[in-house]
């Protein structure tokens, strides 16, 4: 690991002036979890490490029923995971977030963290783009909120720009009515990264699909939400018919690669299996996602 | 360029100057010698590191020691009390929960984080909570005994 220096900025502007001065010779840190792995493996070499543990007001959770949830880029996916309003109100998060990992890297990754990182493997982005989450990001040029869907762009590429600090991530109040459901498919074992993810939440008025968000980790060089399958299923009564059209239509949206978690050709077809089995068990759900 | 970083581990302060890149795990067993804390793949796989900082169950060898600056960290030789293991210890003795000892520390440490917020875990409970821990000898199943013989223990010392 090369030698670096290691700040703690008191403020959000303080950090943001750090990350200018030092470009690209700087790294931020939060958490550490997955960078340090990086760090050990020399794939990242910063001269200066800039944390951001001592930044007040960063690591909350806040649940407003008419704004929603707006959780602080410092939050940790283990408080994310034990927060009762999550609980209550986003038990897709709930849900999700109680499978990253395991608790000893929960305790200190960040959601910040993680969604900066850009890593395609990981599963709250998937369940967020579900619900529609957007990010906050603080740089240079001001703050700009952009959703989260639009945020990752190639293998741990995201749209954070130079300077810019992710500072929250905003979750709509959520629908009623709305259904959902979680797929992990871990054929390893249980801290492991997903072989395929899968995030889905739709609202049903009758027989008819109203609305749907399918979202998909593992498969693709980013987490991605696959529209055109959704388009399968959007306004449509639902049958069993067009949920396995729509399986099959995701098959066509992923990029999946050959990898000790599987080859690309299994990936995809367990995508189409996760898929139609995620549809079904979010028909079986009934409470608000 | 060296930082002054201050410690607290088991109660007791430890000062050095350290390089930021320093892990944790390392100062941990060149720094304080406290060498209880195993360090098994360095990469955060395996939980041999496993410490409990500022009462979270953490990897040691995913932080920098400077990230730990002013904490307090609870590590394995800190359960035992005047030479009388604590039950978890205890229990994974009498159960045989493990043989050659090298993922032990962080076992009885993942276990003692798992009871205080659990008292009562169920076996599916269990394996999910030591999941971060991987053992290459005892097959896991004495592990899972040593704990529940452990809640057991800890539940009868409230009675």
């Amino acid at each position: 690991m090369v030698k670096f220096d290691y700040v703690e900025p008191e403020s959000l502007p303080e950090a943001c002036a750090l990350l200018q001065r030092h470009g690209e010779d700087a790294k931020l840190i939060a958490g550490g979890t997955a960078l340090l792995i990086w760090l050990r493996l020399n794939l990242l070499t910063p001269r200066v490490l800039i944390s951001l543990a001592n930044i007040p007001e960063f690591d909350y959770i806040r649940f407003d029923s008419k704004d929603g949830l707006r959780i602080g880029a410092g939050a940790r996916h283990r408080d994310i995971e034990l927060d009762p309003a999550v609980r209550a109100h986003y038990p897709l998060l709930h849900e999700t977030f109680k499978k990253v990992a395991q608790p000893r890297i929960r305790n200190m990754a960040t959601l910040g963290g993680n969604l900066c990182q850009g890593d395609p493997l990981t599963d709250p982005g998937a369940s967020l783009i579900a619900l529609d989450a957007a990010v906050a990001l603080s740089g240079p040029s001001g703050n700009r909120v952009l959703p989260l869907e639009q945020f990752f762009i190639d293998y741990y590429q995201t749209d954070l720009r130079a300077g810019e600090i992710l500072t929250e991530i905003h979750v709509p109040p959520p629908v009623d009515g709305s259904r959902w459901s979680h797929i992990k498919f871990l054929p390893r074992s249980q801290e492991d990264f997903a072989t395929v993810g899968v995030a889905l939440t739709l609202r049903l008025k009758g027989e008819r699909c109203e609305d749907i968000r399918l979202a998909l980790n593992s498969v693709g060089p980013t987490i991605l939400r696959a529209r055109r399958a959704e388009e399968i299923l959007r306004g449509q009564p639902v049958s069993e018919r067009l949920i396995g059209a729509m399986a099959e239509a995701a098959t066509e949206e992923v990029d999946p690669i050959d990898d000790n978690r599987g080859s690309a050709e299994y990936k995809r077809e367990m995508v189409k299996v996760l898929v139609r089995r995620a549809a079904q068990a979010a028909l079986q759900t009934s409470a608000p996602a | 360029m060296k930082q002054t970083v201050r410690l607290n581990i088991n109660e007791q302060w430890y000062q050095e100057e350290v390089e930021p890149r320093l892990l944790l795990s390392f100062f941990l067993r060149e720094q304080a010698g406290l060498t209880g804390t195993h360090v098994g793949c360095v990469i955060g796989e395996c939980g041999a590191c496993t410490v409990i900082l500022d009462g979270r169950l953490v990897k040691s060898c995913l932080l920098f020691a400077v990230q730990a600056d002013g904490r307090s960290i609870l590590t394995i030789e800190g359960l035992a009390k005047d030479g009388k293991l604590h039950a978890v210890q205890e229990a994974f003795v009498q159960q045989y929960g493990l043989q050659c000892g090298y993922c032990t520390p962080g076992m009885i440490l993942a276990t003692y984080y798992l009871l205080r917020r659990n008292p009562n875990p169920t076996e599916e409970q269990i394996r999910e909570a030591l999941g971060g821990n991987l053992c290459m000898c005892t097959g896991y199943v004495h592990i899972i005994e040593a704990v529940n013989a452990a809640a057991k223990e800890l539940k009868n010392r409230q009675d």
